[in-house]
């Protein structure tokens, strides 16, 4: 017998994990995501488990190791509740004292609240604290009653209701109808409405289809993927469900890449428990409707975030995309009628299952509707995952969310969508956060990955580096995408090398296009934007390459110059030690001095002088 | 012995060509790259030609054909990495170990490695030394944890 | 039961059997639409895109290689705009500026227009058509060849090992080699590399007033066009 046969099991484990966590006084919160771990919360977490059993405080205090909170500038935190206290930059050195003093004394430790960068004032809760204020969290939100290891955890934030309530008398069509009127669209990219692909699905003959959450989030700078993946596994796969029930579907997979590691074993944990719970298997909460989900990892391409070449991919075979003249929907994985939303939209699909329609489309632009979550990182103060309102303004995120530029320099762009995705100069950030407000800037919203470029970041170096990306990440199979790439990137490195010719804009221009419209799949099609952005927004840099053969951004090593300023070096011998090509010289305490010959421009000596002395022309 | 493990790994998968790139992903994590007599038995239990094996090998840059370092120290190089000059920290390695990513120390030390996100963004840039992550990192600090891996105490003095 | 379709190319309505490809059909019907990669009997992969058309549907158009494209009812197919024929031309001047040692891709590059190679000429022995890879897999079921790596590291090999092992000796993959079986006057030795389209065809003509039905050119013959290896 399953542990949940029935709606009301759900109900009965909700209250049993209500009423553990009623006798606890305390909530300790400690967030330990992949990016939590780079800052070091695995050490935190066991400090602060043993400081609580040696002070005899394990009943008293509940401490809830979760997925990411989405600040992760800040990391490692712990969030204490009640009182929604937010400490940040914790070490596991300090577990002593903030389990002595706050979890036994209700003490709040001055030094471990947020720093506004501009009062300089400490704020105590962290509903308070800017990042957050102008976030609208609909997802991330949840993250903090969660242990991703833990069904329970689950249910008892009222999971698997929304699969409950549809097995209990929603008809397929009614489920598509609402996710149309919701107004839901594929976070993963194109924006595609998620209703009219189920509906397409529903309506495709065969007996055997098949639902696939797409976690492989090739697109550097983008995480929100990982994050929910790995903070709540089971809202993923609840969305999962209800689709595939809308659809008629018996089996899902979830495409991760294996470069996520957490959120691969997460999501294996998550399925196994589902399994035990009877929610993935047989007759699910004794309707007549089963299904199953299992994993499958990705090898590292790019290319597989792709439909065709991911679906090929978790076939065993190379994921190299096929033409799409007959959409997945109707011949997609083993050429049956497939379904692929991104994880963020599955998890999407819950909510509004439990809320309606309405209360999704309450939030957004006309076409873009609810939340999305956006990796906001780069040259910007706040880094991490930003959950707002479709139709908020990029100024309000990179500006008030974001804090504005990190190192005082003038904020120039921001990159959204990745390498399929554009710059958008700073004069447009009064551009909503919408589908179509990014697409008709040049750009796209990609997965949501926006990254925040400074006046030290140069637009061509931009456009050689996303090309650079896609010449390794391109399959090869056709030839605007293998050999254009290549060629814009010849182009794009003879201008940022200080020898382009003025008659190479325009033929780059013009390749650019070709590409975009000839190419077979969707990588090559998207491939030319961050090269048509730049070109559009920041032409003035690429003239000032090609006929003034120098990079306003100091960036281009071909167009610059390394020297030292005697006023400011100290003869510290930094620099000396630092430099891996033996180009600096000088005796201790003494001015050093860069030889111009052996000097390779690496920037090391600049990132490792404490004095600023190392200038560039 | 490593047969035996082989078998493991096919285990429940035999005859099934579409469980490739599951089996090799095993194969990689178990080995550290992909011998080539096991491919050769992988081609044959799961029924999938040859080359086609070898083009899944090429294809992914998961796999390596080659047998790695005892460390492999993987270089984020996404965006918000690059943004936030992870192209140091490559020119680093190459000018530390003389070797190319992707390529192994004479020594069998140290293989290093470009990955193209590792998805913690927010905290770049980002090395992956084995399977620890590090965030924030600069020439200075990878140059360091460089030497610790290799086991060399190398101090250039003034000239 | 063979079932028929109705489908308008170029403007000529014409009738193709279900599941046909739309360049397979133009063929059928002597409209000429460019093509390298495509063999006739042999799964199409759609790599060169010289075949590329504008599928006209609600109002609106869609590029696509009609290769790969089936034919369907009501279809209204457009290979000879000026969008397609100035991006069919940008296709030929990428893979003549690859590869200018093979007459068939020199051939290929006139037809469409190519007036001048605005990039540096690479002189590689090979365009990853695929068309061996796919007689080696199709046609002799050898297996013996494949696209290894990807990106700019794709190229076609054999698995590790002797080439003998597996190759039947069928020569298909050099028979329908665009490189091989046509190679030019040349080859043009390095750094000399041209676009020459000197060789004594209809192809010195201006390619505006090529014409759009198929007149059994020697460019045909030299690119091995479908029209000639369905005969």
């Amino acid at each position: 017998m399953p542990r949940v046969s029935h709606a009301k099991d759900l109900e009965i484990i909700r209250t049993q994990v209500d009423g553990k966590r009623n006798r606890a006084r305390l909530e300790m919160v400690i967030p330990n995501g992949t990016c939590c771990q780079a800052s070091g919360s695995a050490a935190l977490i066991d400090a602060v488990r043993a400081e609580l059993a040696r002070q005899g405080l394990l009943q008293d205090v509940a401490l809830r190791v979760t997925g990411c909170l989405g600040f992760c500038e800040q990391e490692p935190v712990i969030l204490i509740e009640p009182g929604n206290i937010l400490y940040c930059h914790v070490a596991a050195k300090d577990a002593a004292e903030i389990v002595s003093r706050t979890a036994k004394k209700g003490e709040i430790l001055e030094q471990f609240l947020f720093a506004d960068s501009v009062s300089g004032k400490r704020i105590q809760q962290e509903s308070d604290i800017p990042f957050y204020k102008a976030q609208t969290r609909q997802l991330i939100r949840m993250h903090r009653f969660v242990d991703p290891f833990s069904i329970d955890d689950y249910i008892a934030t009222g999971g698997y209701k929304a699969i409950a309530k549809v097995l209990a008398g929603v008809k397929p069509e009614e489920i598509i109808a609402e996710v149309k009127a919701a107004g839901l669209r594929g976070r993963g990219g194109a924006g595609f409405p998620t209703g009219r692909k189920w509906e397409e699905a529903h309506e495709a003959p065969g007996d055997e289809k098949y639902v696939i959450c797409n976690a492989d989030e090739g697109d550097p700078g983008a995480y929100m993927d990982r994050c929910l993946l790995e903070a709540n596994p089971h809202e993923v796969l609840e969305g999962m469900m209800i689709g595939a029930y809308a659809v008629g579907a018996n089996k899902g997979y979830i495409y991760v890449r294996r470069e996520y590691p957490l959120a691969v074993k997460h999501a294996r944990i998550a399925i196994g428990q589902a399994r035990e719970y009877g929610l993935l298997g047989d007759n699910i909460l004794g309707s007549n409707f089963s299904f199953d989900v299992e994993v499958a990892r990705g090898g590292g391409a790019f290319v597989c975030g792709e439909s065709t070449a991911l679906m090929t991919s978790i076939e065993g075979k190379v994921g190299e995309p096929r033409a799409k003249d007959v959409h997945t929907v109707k011949e997609g994985l083993w050429n049956r009628p497939t379904v692929l939303n991104n994880v963020e939209t599955w998890a999407n699909v819950p909510s509004i299952m439990m809320n309606g329609a309405k209360w999704f489309a309450s939030r957004g632009t006309e076409k873009s509707k609810g939340t999305k979550i956006l990796a906001l990182t780069g040259q910007v103060k706040n880094t991490g995952l930003v959950e707002v309102a479709m139709g908020t303004p990029i100024r309000t995120i990179v500006y008030d969310i974001g804090g504005g530029p990190k190192n005082g320099n003038k904020i120039k762009a921001v990159q959204t969508g990745g390498p399929s995705g554009g710059c958008i100069p700073e004069r447009l950030f009064d551009l909503p956060v919408d589908f179509d407000a990014l697409w008709d800037a040049g750009s796209m919203m990609g997965s949501g990955g926006m990254v925040v470029m400074d006046d030290k970041t140069c637009m061509v170096d931009v456009a050689r580096y996303f090309l650079k990306f896609l010449q390794d990440e391109s399959c090869g199979k056709c030839v605007p995408c293998r050999v254009g790439i290549d060629r814009m990137l010849e182009i794009v490195t003879d201008i940022a090398e200080g020898h382009g010719r003025p008659e190479q804009i325009p033929l780059l221009q013009e390749l650019a296009e070709t590409v975009a419209e000839a190419s077979l799949c969707g990588l090559g099609k998207s491939a030319p934007n961050p090269v048509l952005s730049t070109l559009r927004y920041f032409i003035d840099e690429y003239t000032a390459h090609v006929h003034g053969r120098q990079c306003p951004a100091g960036v281009c090593k071909a167009l610059i110059t390394y020297a030292i300023d005697a006023e400011k070096c100290t003869g510290c011998g930094v620099c000396l030690k630092s430099c891996p090509h033996d180009s600096i010289t000088g005796e201790k305490k003494k001015v050093h001095i860069i030889d111009a010959g052996l000097c390779q421009k690496c920037g090391i000596c600049i990132s490792e002088c404490k004095f600023d002395a190392i200038t560039v022309k | 012995m490593a047969m035996m493990n082989l078998d493991s790994i096919l285990e429940g998968r035999r005859s099934q060509p579409h469980m490739l790139v599951e089996v090799m992903l095993d194969l990689q994590d178990q080995e550290g790259y992909l011998p080539e007599e096991a491919l050769k038995t992988v081609s044959k239990e799961l029924g999938v030609p040859l080359i086609d094996v070898y083009r899944v090998a090429h294809f992914y840059k998961a796999f390596s054909l080659k047998p790695r370092g005892k460390n492999v120290i993987t270089i984020c190089t996404g965006t918000a990495c690059h943004v936030r000059g992870s192209d140091l920290l490559v020119n680093q390695v190459k000018g530390q170990l003389g070797i190319e990513p992707g390529d192994t120390t004479a020594d069998g030390q140290i293989t290093v490695e470009c990955v193209n996100c590792v998805g913690a963004c927010a905290l770049g840039p980002i090395v992956v030394h084995n399977e620890s992550y590090c965030k924030n990192m600069t020439p200075g600090k990878l140059r360091k944890k460089i030497d610790k891996a290799a086991g060399v105490k190398k101090e250039k003095k003034h000239a | 039961m063979l079932q028929y379709v109705n489908v308008m190319i170029d403007g000529a309505p014409v009738r193709a059997e279900k599941g046909t490809s739309v360049l397979d059909t133009a063929i059928h019907y002597g409209i000429c639409i460019p093509h390298l990669c495509h063999i006739p009997g042999i799964h199409d992969m759609g790599a060169c895109r010289l075949c590329i058309v504008e599928e006209v549907k609600n109002g609106r158009s869609k590029v696509t290689a009609s290769c790969t494209l089936l034919v369907e009812d009501g279809m209204v197919i457009k290979s000879n705009t000026d969008k397609i024929l100035k991006m069919r031309k940008n296709i030929a001047e990428l893979l003549v500026a690859q590869a200018p040692n093979s007459k068939a891709i020199q051939d290929v590059a006139v037809r469409c227009g190519v007036k001048d190679v605005r990039y540096p000429f690479r002189n590689e022995n090979c365009v990853l058509c695929g068309r061996c890879v796919r007689i080696c897999k199709e046609r002799a079921k050898a297996n013996a060849l494949g696209f290894i790596g990807r990106g700019k590291d794709r190229h076609v090999d054999h698995p590790p090992g002797r080439l003998m092992d597996y190759c039947k000796n069928c020569n298909g993959c050099i028979m329908f080699c665009p490189m091989s079986v046509t190679p030019c006057g040349g080859p043009m030795k390095k750094g000399q590399e041209r676009l020459c389209g000197q060789c004594d065809s209809q192809l010195n003509a201006d390619a505006q007033k090529m014409p759009g039905v198929c007149v059994w050119c020697e460019l045909g013959k030299g690119f091995q066009c479908s029209r000639y290896l369905a005969v």
